[in-house]
């Protein structure tokens, strides 16, 4: 390839790549609303970190709420280990409600239990 | 409950998820990435050999390149079936009303399917008895063609799943 073709390709794949980043910097949050969101409940299913992202479920009146948390080993280094939170333990999350009005689910940041603040995503205000 | 939402539920109630929820916080990643590479082998390979059979590179024999790229593809293929079942077992009912998953699947057993029918064809046996004269078969171009909209879609599909 000629060197000036090749110049052209790298700086066009530079700039591509650097008008993509605030996209990756956000990766994962589209589909939920811009504004925080806060509920408090009672634990309804305990914490789990076995899939993609570790999750929970609160009881809020007589609804069920989905928390989705950040990845498994970063919730856990968050202090959010297995057993920490009981079942039937009241809570507060605070993150971003899914846009769908249908699914009752939090892309979750912070959580409060018993006086202690869990953040699971500690980079995002 | 439906049978496909009774099979996930069944999979992921199984010893095999018990064992894989109990590992540890790393264990879903690592399954994860066994399941993209088995993905990667069986989808590189494949591109090969759907490629010549489209006609790129016809100067290259089919029966050299199939010797290259279909065993490789197999092993991807039962890498990518046995991790897979275990990303099932970890937390499948999660998924079952996710419309990427079935799609996914049918994905799949089309290009099984095809893959079948083609080692099937004259054209393609007559290239295993070494007769690599065949005019460019309109029949393996097609099976070329299927195959590689089968694999993307069930690559396509897979992907799509965690953002549904």
């Amino acid at each position: 390839m000629k060197s000036s073709s090749l110049r052209t390709v790298s700086l066009s794949f530079l700039a591509t790549f650097a008008v993509a980043l605030p996209a990756v910097a956000h990766h994962g949050w589209s589909g939920n609303g811009e504004e925080e969101f806060e509920l408090s409940g009672v634990v309804e299913t305990p914490l789990s970190l076995s899939g993609p992202h570790a999750t929970m479920q609160i009881r809020v009146d007589s609804q069920v709420w989905d928390i989705t948390l950040a990845p498994p080993a970063r919730t856990e280094r968050a202090g959010l280990k297995k057993g920490v939170i009981p079942k039937g333990a009241q809570v507060k999350v605070q993150g971003h409600r899914n846009s769908d009005p249908k699914r009752f689910e939090v892309k979750t940041e912070r959580v409060t239990y018993n006086g202690k603040l869990y953040n699971v995503y500690p980079d995002r205000t | 409950m439906s049978a496909w939402t009774a099979g996930l539920a069944w999979i992921e109630a199984s010893p095999l998820g018990e064992a894989l929820r109990s590992y540890g916080v790393w264990t879903y990643g690592v399954t994860n990435l066994v399941h993209i590479i088995g993905i990667a082998t069986l989808f590189g390979s494949i591109l090969i050999l759907d490629l010549r059979l489209l006609g790129v590179r016809s100067s290259t024999p089919i029966p050299i390149v199939a010797s290259l790229t279909a065993p490789l593809a197999v092993a991807g293929f039962c890498l990518a079936v046995l991790s897979g079942i275990c990303l099932l077992a970890v937390n499948g009912s999660e998924y079952a009303t996710n419309p990427f998953l079935p799609i996914k699947f049918s994905a799949i057993a089309l290009g099984l399917i095809n893959a079948f029918v083609l080692h099937r064809t004259k054209a393609w046996r007559a290239i295993r008895a070494g007769n690599d004269g065949v005019p460019k078969s309109l029949q393996l171009r097609a099976m070329g063609g299927v195959s590689l909209a089968c694999w993307l879609t069930a690559i396509g599909a897979g992907r799509m799943i965690g953002y549904w």
